[in-house]
């Protein structure tokens, strides 16, 4: 089966800082691919270059075979990509269930056909938010907003969805339920693509890993057999492995 | 796409904020009745052509939160297109609505586009700059647009055989365009566009990432403020029989912007309590023009320092306040909730 996102080659440069270079990366439809690496190594930045927020500096980014490379974010999102930032963030001054209706309403294409939410409240239900419904997405706690950034990616019923540090900034209780929801999304028809650097986190979401150092990726295989990579080894010796 | 499945218990909701405001227009509809001055009917009937003005202002600025000090300029090509629509063509006030409506709409999507690169002050600045601009073409426009000294209307205002030039009629006719106006403003914010607009002022690069096309619906906010705007144009120059540019400056603008701030630029109320407050705050208290710029300034500066959301969502807070002693609500839209109407109008 050929991969859902195919990544050729893929270049960044800020001014003269280079934080991606030629990176290649294939995602497998229907996986959880973690990609991990120490802070600065680009790996935010080629989220934002594949969903339009950063214009590559060389490249391409195919999505199920068509060329998206350089699509403004929101028609990156309406081909089936699904995006939540690093930084937890909603629309704060509106409700938690406005925030997913306006999040369900400029799906052009219907990519996760099957998935289990058909209205905003089912999936504020899927995510546990439902009590918060009518709350001010400002005023919620920060391991529910970060719910919330989730739920606003997925009413996009995207076929593949990229997830920033999903879990930064999380207690070991709301963690562990974001892991249990994560888990499920393959299932429903979506598969993912998690940034982390808590290995114990990726260990339990991914069955494969990717890393990226300095821009390059040095690794990309089985999860236990990239842990074991003397190469990754060095590059988080004493670091937050 | 994700049903926005909701029974009318929102809608009711919704509704209720749109009630009050047409329950006082009703009253000021029945004003004739107490015969007042004609001096009063034409400070009332200049604050109505301001208020329609405002609501599409406040879709702008409210909503999607692009403040613009230039939409008197837009008002001003309503107005100019009305006049040169009826001295060249002998066309008369209504089918000069949809025409000036459509220059307005088309100056303002003109107007919008810098705010797909540039935000914040420096937009504001450039809006302000389009406004003067707009002054000195006209100025300098020779026979075409009259120069300094401006263009006359004549012809009067009829409609079914009806002469409405008469003070109280055209005051009627105001006041349904201004329930006219405050119903499509209401309808625009309670629908899932009003929705989108929100997004957009509450965070841009969330709205992008959700598959809403920024850029494209912030020009669409122009064009409809513009709409708005040009149907003002038009009963302003119709109203007054002779316009010139000075009317639709800077000042002009900065006050439109100063009137959609102290009413409140989110409710549903606010343009109406704005465009009245500020068109006979100086005549309540008797003020001479300068004195008056001063008041209008204090204000200003009042509201956005102690009432962010306008006078009327203050006064509003302050009553809930009062009423359950419960901590101070932090910013919300109270005409745009989506919640269950226990939640929504408590
Ligand atoms: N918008 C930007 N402008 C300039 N430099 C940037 C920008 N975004 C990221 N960088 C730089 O690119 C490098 C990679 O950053 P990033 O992708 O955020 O790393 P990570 O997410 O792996 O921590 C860093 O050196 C960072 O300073
Ligand atoms: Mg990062």
């Amino acid at each position: 089966m050929s991969p859902i996102l195919e990544i050729r080659g893929l270049s960044k440069q800020f001014g003269g800082v280079t934080a991606l270079s030629g990176v290649d990366l294939a995602i497998e439809e229907g996986e959880i691919l973690g990609v991990v690496g120490p802070n600065g190594s680009g790996k935010t930045t080629l989220f934002n270059v594949v969903t339009g927020v950063h214009k590559p500096s060389g490249g391409s980014v195919s999505f199920r075979g068509h060329d998206i490379t350089g699509l403004a974010p929101h028609a990156i999102s309406r081909a089936g990509i699904g995006y939540t930032f690093q930084q937890a963030m909603a629309f704060a001054g509106l409700c938690v269930l406005e925030n997913v209706q306006i999040a369900g309403e400029h799906v052009r294409v219907n990519a996760g056909a099957g998935q289990p939410w058909s209205t905003p409240q089912a999936l504020l239900d899927f995510v546990g938010l439902a009590a918060l419904a009518d709350e001010r997405a400002g005023v919620l706690p920060f391991g529910s907003l970060r719910l919330l950034g989730l739920a606003l990616a997925l009413a996009t019923q995207p076929a593949l969805l990229l997830l920033d540090e999903p879990a930064a900034g999380l207690n070991d209780r709301e963690t562990a339920a974001l892991v249990g929801l994560v888990r499920q999304l393959p299932g429903h028809g979506i598969t993912v693509c998690v940034i982390d650097h808590d290995m114990k986190l990726m260990q339990m979401l991914c069955r494969r890993l990717a890393v990226l150092d300095f821009g390059s990726k040095i690794a990309d295989g089985p999860t236990g057999a990239v842990l074991a990579d003397p190469k990754v080894l060095e590059v988080y010796l004493g670091g937050d492995l | 796409m994700i049903a926005g499945a909701q029974p009318n218990g929102p809608a009711n909701a919704a509704l209720r904020s749109l009630l009050p405001v047409l329950a006082v227009l009703v009253l000021i509809a029945l004003v004739p009745l107490l015969s007042p001055s004609n001096r009063f009917l034409s400070l009332a009937i200049s604050a109505g052509i301001n208020v329609i003005a405002l609501y599409g202002l406040s879709v702008l600025f409210g909503q999607t939160g692009i403040l613009s000090m230039g939409h008197a300029a837009l008002v001003g090509v309503g107005a100019y297109t009305a006049a040169i629509l009826s001295r060249d063509y002998g066309i008369g006030f209504w089918l000069a609505l949809p025409a000036a409506a459509l220059a307005s709409a088309v100056f303002a999507m003109i107007v919008g586009i810098p705010s797909l690169r540039v935000g914040g002050h420096h937009f504001v600045i450039m809006t302000f700059a389009f406004g003067q601009l707009l002054a000195i073409v006209l100025t300098n426009g020779g026979d075409y647009t009259g120069a300094a000294t401006g263009l006359d209307l004549t012809g009067p205002v009829t409609l079914f055989g009806a002469d409405m030039s008469d003070l109280t009629r055209y005051y009627l006719m105001v006041v349904a365009f201004v329930a006219a106006a405050a119903v499509a403003s209401w309808a625009i914010i309670n629908s899932p566009y009003g929705r989108t607009l929100r997004a957009i002022r509450e965070n841009e690069r969330l709205a992008a990432s959700l598959g809403i096309n920024v850029g494209r619906h912030k020009i669409g906010a122009f064009v409809v403020s513009g709409v708005f705007a040009g149907i003002s144009g038009v009963l302003l120059a119709h109203f007054l029989g002779h316009i010139s540019p000075t009317q639709f400056a800077s000042f002009p603008s900065i006050y439109l912007a100063l009137m959609v701030m102290i009413g409140g630029a989110r409710l549903i109320s606010g343009p109406l309590a704005g465009g009245i407050l500020v068109a006979f705050l100086p005549e309540v208290l008797n003020l001479d023009p300068v004195q008056s710029r001063i008041v209008y300034g204090a204000c200003l500066i009042a509201v956005i320092l102690l009432l962010p959301e306008g006078l009327i969502a203050g006064a509003v807070q302050a009553f809930r306040r009062l009423l359950a002693r419960k901590p101070k609500q932090e910013r919300e839209d109270p005409d745009t909730t989506c919640t269950t109407p226990s939640e929504a109008r408590r």
